[in-house]
């Protein structure tokens, strides 16, 4: 949690030493994510055997309450926190290699319908975050950040803004410890209210990937309510993503007009160094898959490589929170983020059943 | 993208992002399937 709140200095380091130091950590995320599995396997059998009542929890849940366990008691020791820190690149290629299992017309019908939910919602939730950010008197910047996690894509859509404003550390701390909180809170919230609500798994799928920040926590949401839920999450929140760039350049231009950040020299070179290059992949990975380059049984092996790095990732989701450093963060930032995650899941949940009568899903 | 910023903050050309990285062993792993050198991938 702490190198992901307060970024680490970065120091030259061989790449053949910075390879070593992440073993320990991925090992960490095997283990805690094989763990999950095994509990998945073992505690249903058991309880049957027994015949208890007990629900059938998924690798995914086991994997992130087990990662939590160990990040809120014993801690995450330090030789672990590199190779724990690429859970995010774990997410990536699992999101990649998951395009194999999508047809290129499939993603263009869903991705087109997406594509105007994700625009009312980025329009709208970055409107409500700034509102609440006047009503709450924080810093600008600050509000610019919470609204730029809040919208479009949690800590990287931070990050990137961080830079691009040239806000302070202490801002984006504060922005990273509210998005990573109220994702931990969505992880459990989402799949409670989607069952109490009934919701198909593609109108499910559709709410997580717009109204969860970031995209581990979108992807384990949708995960936890069925795999056919999780796929679409993951393809709505990659949509999400897409967008950072345009987002990120708007506030650039506008607080470059204010003379507090640097001026936007090649618009098109910015959007390209913004772009999640992960969504190409996943296009260009789907679009193998459409034209056959890929055997089922090849695809099918595809699919598993990806449930081995999304494991991995559900893994990293709970040794990366630490509730305790987060409170560390202070409450105002939080109460604003809350406020609007509210008002954002209450949002998409109306546009999804808007986007149901009319599609009739 | 913040390796993204950084690399370009210091001026290092050839250095990879975590996306793009992500993106190259996503696609190694298709081709070695492709290839067959992978057949049967448990879950």
């Amino acid at each position: 949690m702490a190198d992901v709140i307060t970024v680490p200095q970065a120091r030259p380091v061989q790449p053949a030493l910075r390879f070593l130091r992440v073993i320990p950590g991925v090992l960490l995320l095997a283990t805690v994510g094989y763990a999950g599995k095994l509990l998945e396997q073992n505690v249903g059998a058991y309880a049957k055997a027994h015949h208890w009542t007990f629900p059938n929890i998924e690798y995914v849940l086991w994997a992130i309450v087990l990662g939590l366990l160990i990040s809120n008691t014993v801690g995450v020791p330090e030789i672990f926190r590199t190779g724990v820190a690429t859970y995010e690149f774990w997410l990536k290629a699992g999101i990649v290699l998951l395009g194999a299992r999508f047809l290129l017309g499939d993603i263009l019908k869903l991705g087109g319908v997406s594509l105007v939910l994700v625009a009312i919602e980025i329009a709208g939730s970055l409107a409500f975050m700034t509102f609440l950010g006047r009503v709450f008197k924080l810093k600008p910047k600050l509000t610019t950040l919470l609204a730029v996690g809040s919208a479009v894509c949690g800590v990287s859509a931070i990050i990137a803004t961080k830079g691009a404003i040239e806000a302070d550390d202490e801002d984006s701390s504060f922005s990273i410890a509210a998005i990573l909180a109220l994702g931990a809170l969505a992880l459990f919230t989402f799949p409670l209210i989607g069952h109490a609500l009934h919701l198909t798994d593609r109108a499910y799928g559709l709410w997580a990937g717009l109204g969860v920040d970031n995209t581990a926590e979108a992807t384990a949401a949708g995960a936890l309510y069925s795999d056919a839920a999780g796929k679409l999450a993951v393809l709505v929140k990659s949509t999400r993503n897409a967008m950072i760039g345009f987002v990120v350049l708007a506030y650039a231009i506008y607080w470059a007009s204010k003379g507090q950040a640097q001026a936007v020299g090649n618009k098109a070179a910015f959007l390209w160094q913004k772009f999640p290059k992960f969504v190409l992949g996943f296009l260009l990975i789907s679009m193998l898959a459409t034209y056959h380059f890929f055997s089922k049984d090849q695809i099918g092996a595809l699919a598993n490589l990806s449930r081995w790095a999304f494991l991995l990732t559900f893994a990293g989701v709970g040794l990366r929170t630490n509730f305790g450093e987060m409170r560390k963060q202070g409450l105002r930032p939080f109460a604003v983020g809350a406020i609007g995650e509210v008002v954002i899941a209450g949002f998409t949940l109306a546009l999804v059943y808007g986007a149901s009568k009319i599609f009739g899903w | 993208m913040s390796e993204e910023a950084a690399g370009a903050k210091t001026g290092s050309r050839w250095k990879l992002s975590l996306d793009t990285w992500a993106v190259l062993v996503a696609f190694l792993f298709a081709l070695l399937v492709r290839a067959g050198v992978f057949k049967r991938v448990p879950w």
